[in-house]
């Protein structure tokens, strides 16, 4: 049992890392009220001279609604779509019984170790005779396939650990395997599966080489496009991306505190079936 | 060939079964070239962002425009993308043979590689049919390879050190001629605990200007421009514009950690009045004198000075500089008329207004009488006209390769990782090899 | 139940979706970047076979082996700081009063994009203005050094933000991991009088055994071919301190335009990985697969 000089030591270290950890954010909504000059010269603790809401307006002109809602919807698909394929594959690999799967598994995992700059020239010209540059399905199908490894890595670990018993209770009492997977499995990997959804999620909706090779029209394109509007050939406006970038968290903040809690209230659901 | 066809179509083929047929059949933009009614599309990609190069961005739209409204028939389709993620993009497409009709290119260096692989068109025929002579002299010679040229340029660009005159009063200090007067006015800055130069050296471009101006300044306009011409390095006066770079930071003459530094963070403490001195391109002369969001306080109190000579030797009106982004038109381009007379438009057009509406030196002819220019511009422009020299970027006149190799070298030169003899040796073995 | 779980159809029906879009996105890329390989491209112009000579020059380039070795540091690193995380993991996942907030408070730099991080990092280390130097001038360091200048420093200087940047994303999966052991194990040997220690140590991570594995697979994985901060923050540099082979292979493909060796270091760095996971899963492999 800890003592009491023990929490108190231990709650002001894990309170000095979550102020450590809260930080960033502070920073980044200082930054983006600031003009250049500050950024770069000040202390980064210090708070603007002069508040430059006007970072907003300049993002909000700069058309941020499209790209904003490009972010959404494309990312929102291709979660979707990478979790659920990567839980029928990761059920599969790890419940079914066949003589591939180790292949099978590790070729996936080969799929983990790609470098993403060797893979887009080749990628652009596959899409590019299917006619799929330029159009967000182009998107959506890279990021699942490219997050589908790390995803079912990530499942993988937790598929091990399930009881077989629970299955095989199932089985006898009639379900078939679609029953056994979308209402035993699925239910029991909540947890996990909410996991991968928030890392599936920020993946998504940060990246930015695959939209910026593969989208040229102003309509598909996403919010890290949208910070490259102030990026210049000689000079940067950062206090106009600090912004962008703080419209762009907010989004996925929200949906982060949801699935968070979703990693416990699994547990919770899992527990009363178990 | 055939074999990687084959894959990359096996790709596409299980792509379609995938999907469930091809779904990006709606063909809305259709293939380059025809558009609606027989209209014609010239595809244009370049890289002013609204967001951050607002004018420029300006006026590429009104040229745009103009240009449609006289050209009944023809429209221009944009692509804005930021720098790096351009150079990215035109790569990418040029593997597949899918350039924009129109676009930007750098000079000599960037360019070969597109010209050998015929992928730029020679503009020849639109400088002949009078274009020529509304150009600098000399600044389309960057985009010309084996006697043609493949890009019409947009700028130019001087270096010279701007310095804060606020601070050189303080401790009165007058503008250097000579090297030894630089590191006198150096020493007495630190003496004051003022850093003396901001230089970003983690973008080593700003300290190879460093070292082209004092190899101009000890071995002659030529001595660069012929060593990376014939890959012979090892001249005494380029060993010894090594040692000066290093006998500089040896002195104090950069900000502590330089060679870390991004030049936007330079850039940022000069205009912050934490430095005194920043060796930088005419590219930035609207932060010294139009551009609203810098304080005119600042603005005022800032001067240039054209780089010192060493010791009495070298001719202060050889400058390092050069042709900034030029346009290219795609070889292969479907419209390859229109792209053309778009070109030819946009270089008058953007001749006209870039000085005024921009705040940058085209590369086209002006005459700085017949404009209300800040004083700055002037003074500029009028050292253009008295130039005898306009010795092009190291690193763009290179091959990519010796530009990497040069960079790196700039960067361990300036950290004292290498000797000057080293320094040039590298430079020796890898331009030799090509 | 076997007969269920083995019938041959249901097999290709779960598994065909991920093994179509792997195989076309991934390993048809990946096929071709080795076959561009064999050939001397500039990316642009035409291509022109030259057998195995490119992948012979990145076995004899300098510049690559030491990108190799910065690489591996950097995976090394990663991986030992696994043990904070799973630390900080077990306290946040142990019954402790307020842990739903701080764990939401720790992974919030998570979401933020790389370009954040590296943007914060560079003012974190500025040499003048920076809050690190500020610090330890405060504290009577007289020359505190310039971070991302000195090719001595530079390295760890970017590994530190690396790893900070991925904390949240182990964390996370290790906080799952905890909270997805069944209470009854952990009551049952508080009741055999064990303490929180004993019970961290010799139940709980045993239980969490798979998914540390892959954690640490992901980890090296994901340092031998991190690119982000490196990029933006140094770009490799300076003089190619803080190039690893990512950040090297974009640089030939991209910048250099030999894009035909670009993409044979590219697939050395596949080969590099390849070879340390099998390392990695020969070292631990057991046959037992716990389960709760």
């Amino acid at each position: 049992m800890l003592n009491r000089l023990g929490y108190i030591l231990l709650y002001s270290f894990l309170g000095i890392v979550a102020v450590i950890q809260l930080f960033p954010l502070f920073w980044l909504f200082l930054f983006s009220l600031k003009d250049n000059r500050e950024i770069f010269s000040g202390s980064p603790f210090a708070l603007p001279s002069e508040f430059k809401w006007e970072n907003y307006l300049k993002v909000w002109e700069g058309g941020i609604g499209l790209y904003f809602w490009n972010s959404i919807w494309i990312t929102a698909t291709a979660v979707v779509l990478t979790v659920v394929i990567a839980s029928m594959a990761t059920f599969a690999l790890t419940r079914m019984k066949w003589k591939l799967s180790g292949l099978v598994l590790g070729l996936i995992m080969v799929g983990l170790m790609i470098p993403v700059h060797s893979a887009i020239i080749p990628l652009f010209s596959m899409f590019l005779q299917v006619n799929l540059i330029d159009n967000p399905l182009s998107i959506i199908i890279t990021y699942t396939a490219y997050n589908l490894p790390i995803t079912i890595m990530i499942l993988l670990g937790f598929y091990y650990t399930l009881p077989r018993e629970i299955e095989e209770a199932a089985v006898i009492d009639g379900c078939n395997i679609h029953g056994v997977f979308f209402r035993i499995i699925l239910p029991m990997t909540m947890p996990i599966m909410s996991t991968t959804i928030i890392i599936n999620m920020i993946y998504n909706w940060n990246e930015f080489v695959f939209v910026n090779t593969f989208i040229s029209s102003d309509k598909y394109k996403t919010l890290t496009v949208g910070i490259q509007n102030f990026i210049g050939q000689y000079m940067t406006d950062w206090g106009a991306i600090g912004a962008t970038l703080i419209i762009s968290i907010l989004p996925i903040l929200i949906a982060f505190i949801f699935f968070s809690n979703k990693v416990v209230e699994g547990l919770a659901s899992s527990a009363v079936k178990g | 060939m055939g074999y990687l066809k084959a894959l990359t179509a096996t790709g596409a083929t299980a792509m379609v079964l995938m999907l469930g047929a091809c779904s990006g059949g709606e063909d809305e933009s259709a293939s380059a070239g025809e558009g609606n009614e027989g209209e014609k599309k010239v595809e244009f990609m370049h890289l002013w962002p609204e967001g951050n190069s607002a004018q420029h961005h300006r006026v590429v739209e009104e040229i745009i425009s103009d240009f449609e409204a006289e050209n009944e028939g023809v429209s221009v389709d944009v692509e804005v993308l930021s720098n790096e993620q351009y150079k990215d993009k035109v790569k990418v497409l040029s593997s597949s043979d899918e350039l924009p009709d129109v676009g930007m290119t750098w000079a000599a260096g960037y360019l070969e590689p597109y010209v050998s692989g015929e992928k730029f068109a020679p503009l020849d025929d639109m400088l002949d049919d009078g274009l020529r002579e509304q150009f600098v002299e000399g600044t389309t010679e960057g985009y010309e390879i084996d006697g043609q040229t493949y890009g019409l340029p947009l700028e130019l660009n001087t270096a010279n050190v701007y310095y804060n005159k606020a601070i050189f009063d303080e401790y009165g200090l007058e503008p250097p001629e000579t090297l030894e007067e630089f590191n006198s006015v150096v020493d007495t800055l630190n003496e004051n605990g003022v850093p003396p130069v901001a230089l970003g050296n983690g973008d080593s471009w700003t300290g190879s200007m460093w070292y082209m101006y004092l190899a101009d300044r000890l071995g002659g306009s030529q001595l660069l421009t012929e060593a990376i011409e014939s890959g012979d390095f090892n001249k005494p006066e380029l060993i010894q514009a090594a040692e000066e770079v290093q006998n500089l930071v040896d002195n104090d003459t950069f900000m502590q950690g330089a060679n870390g530094l991004s030049d936007q963070e330079a850039k940022s403490s000069f205009m912050n009045e934490q430095a005194a001195m920043y060796l930088i391109a005419t590219w930035d002369l609207p932060n010294y004198t139009t551009n609203e969001d810098v304080p005119q306080e600042f603005r005022d109190s800032v001067g240039y000075f054209k780089f010192p000579t060493v010791d009495g030797e070298g001719d202060m009106d050889s400058y390092v500089g050069g042709p900034g982004v030029g346009m290219f038109v795609a070889e292969n381009s479907d419209v390859k008329e229109e792209a053309k007379a778009f070109t030819k438009f946009f270089v008058e057009e953007w001749g006209e207004r870039a000085v005024t509406d921009v705040g940058i030196i085209p590369a086209t002819k002006i005459d700085p009488e017949s404009l209300d220019l800040p004083q700055m511009y002037v003074d500029v422009l009028n050292d253009l006209n008295s130039a005898s020299n306009i010795t092009l970027y190291a690193d763009v006149q290179m091959s990519a390769d010796a530009a990497d190799v040069h960079l790196n070298q700039i960067q361990a030169l300036f950290g004292g990782e290498v000797t000057p003899e080293e320094f040039t040796e590298a430079h020796t073995e890898v331009l030799e090899g090509e | 139940m076997n007969k269920v779980m083995s019938n041959k159809w249901m097999i290709l029906l779960y598994m065909s979706p991920a093994l179509l879009l792997v195989g076309v996105l991934i390993f048809i890329p990946l096929i071709l970047s080795g076959y561009y390989g064999l050939m001397e491209w500039d990316g642009i112009g035409e291509m022109k076979f030259i057998g195995l000579e490119n992948y012979i020059r990145g076995l004899q380039d300098g510049m690559f082996w030491t990108s190799v070795w910065h690489s591996t540091l950097l995976a090394l690193f990663s991986t030992l700081s696994l043990i904070l995380y799973l630390a900080v993991s077990l306290v946040l996942a142990s019954k402790i009063k307020g842990a739903g907030l701080l764990r939401k408070i720790y992974l919030i730099p998570m979401l933020l994009s790389s370009v954040a991080i590296a943007q914060l990092w560079i003012k974190v280390y500025n040499p003048s203005n920076g809050i690190l130097n500020w610090i330890l001038m405060r504290v009577g360091v007289e020359n505190p050094p310039s971070w991302l200048a000195d090719p001595n420093i530079v390295l760890y200087a970017i590994f530190l933000p690396i790893v900070w940047q991925y904390a949240g994303f182990y964390i996370l999966i290790y906080y799952a991991a905890l909270k997805n052991i069944p209470e009854t194990v952990i009551e049952a040997a508080r009741i055999d009088g064990a303490s929180p220690l004993q019970i961290a140590l010799k139940i709980k991570l045993p239980l969490i055994r798979e998914v540390i594995l892959v954690t640490v697979v992901l980890a090296v994985v994901g340092s031998l071919k991190y690119f982000d901060l490196i990029y933006v923050m140094t770009n490799g540099g300076p003089n190619g301190a803080s190039e690893v082979m990512a950040s090297y292979m974009y640089k030939l493909a991209f910048s250099v335009n030999d894009f035909g060796y670009g993409s044979a270091i590219g697939f050395l760095m596949l080969i590099i990985t390849l070879i340390a996971t099998l390392f990695i899963r020969k070292a631990t492999s057991s046959d037992e697969k716990l389960q709760y």
